[in-house]
């Protein structure tokens, strides 16, 4: 990794790491909307909403699996990082000493490479938020905003309070700081 | 430090190696030269990656300490003649990049610094005190990334 902003690079996934834990905590305990017990459906319901034949608000069964998808694969590139170095051995990630050069070095190829896999799942995301679109519905302002136009008989959001949010984004910045610190007592 | 005179006669050595001219190389021997060049590259590199994980554990361990200071140095004496003209990437699959052959002076003085700090890092690895040689080895990792931000390019094998 030779482009001379590797300070960014770790700094970047870091924050990523802050984002991936607040977004797990307020998927249990956020808004109605985001947590992951009302919209990480089975196969049947992505069915009925293929059929036309789901009605709610937030993400549709269909739209969660790319939820968990980006998830997960976030979640595995944050994971190689941490435990990664540069080639030359002068940049580690934090966890670094967890395990072995090999397992660095190794980790670092995959890093590399799995940053392949989640353009791709980018590319499909922006893909289907341009699809939906075209047909009418928008994906982004109700994310933003919170608001959405709400069919009789659709239960609202029940939206997740300010302070609860807070509490999720300091754990996650706490968390980071000591995985930053290299998780003591573990990799000391 | 009784090391001292050591590396002060070993810098001034150094610096007449590096600073002699190099003859420009061809077919089988600037593959032998890159090969070299790449393998000796790699040992840097991991003796370097060895003595990270020595001096951020709690108890550092002083014969690798010394034993990959050491051999970090040896390398690093020997590079002077990873570079003749003739072994960048016209020759083959290298992470030099061809700025070596373009800015030879400029090149020439990160390579000796390079050295010099290999010197003095094993001077400090040898003398046993940890700290000092914490120390030099982050110069030593400073003059490394110096010359790998401007002359070396990302190289797939």
């Amino acid at each position: 990794m030779h482009n001379h902003h590797t300070d960014w690079h770790i700094w970047s996934g870091c924050a990523i790491l802050t984002l991936l834990i607040f977004r797990l905590l307020w998927g249990v305990v956020g808004s109605s909307t985001a947590r992951f017990t009302n919209f990480v459906r089975g196969p049947r319901a992505i069915g009925d909403y293929l059929r036309g034949r789901w009605t709610g608000i937030g993400h549709n069964p269909l739209g969660a699996l790319s939820v968990i998808a980006l998830f997960l694969a976030l979640s595995v590139q944050v994971g190689l990082g941490l435990v990664a170095e540069d080639e030359d051995g002068l940049y580690t990630g934090p966890l670094y000493r967890l395990v072995s050069i090999d397992t660095s070095d190794k980790a670092r190829d995959l890093h590399e490479f799995w940053f392949n896999v989640i353009l791709g799942l980018v590319a499909l995301h922006v893909v289907a938020i341009v699809f939906y679109r075209l047909r009418g519905k928008h994906l982004t302002k109700p994310m933003i905003t919170g608001r959405a136009h709400l069919e009789p008989g659709m239960e609202p959001m029940r939206v997740g309070k300010w302070w609860i949010a807070l509490i999720c984004l300091a754990t996650g910045i706490g968390i980071t700081r000591w995985i930053i610190a290299g998780a003591p007592p573990f990799s000391s | 430090m009784r090391n001292v005179p050591i590396v002060i006669a070993s810098v001034v050595a150094l610096t007449a190696i590096t600073t002699a001219a190099t003859a420009k190389v061809s077919g089988p021997q600037a593959a032998q030269v890159m090969h070299q060049r790449h393998e000796g590259m790699e040992s840097i590199g991991k003796a370097f990656k060895a003595l990270r994980r020595e001096f951020d554990s709690s108890s550092p361990f002083d014969p690798t300490v010394r034993s990959s200071a050491a051999q970090i140095a040896g390398l690093a004496r020997k590079s002077s003649g990873w570079f003749p003209a003739g072994t960048g990437p016209e020759a083959g699959k290298t992470g030099a990049k061809p700025e070596i052959w373009k800015t030879p002076q400029d090149f020439a003085a990160k390579l000796s610094a390079f050295q010099k700090a290999s010197l003095v890092f094993n001077a400090a690895a040898a003398s046993g005190d940890i700290n000092a040689a914490k120390a030099r080895y982050a110069d030593l990792g400073g003059t490394c990334k110096a010359c790998h931000d401007k002359y070396r390019a990302e190289m797939h094998h």
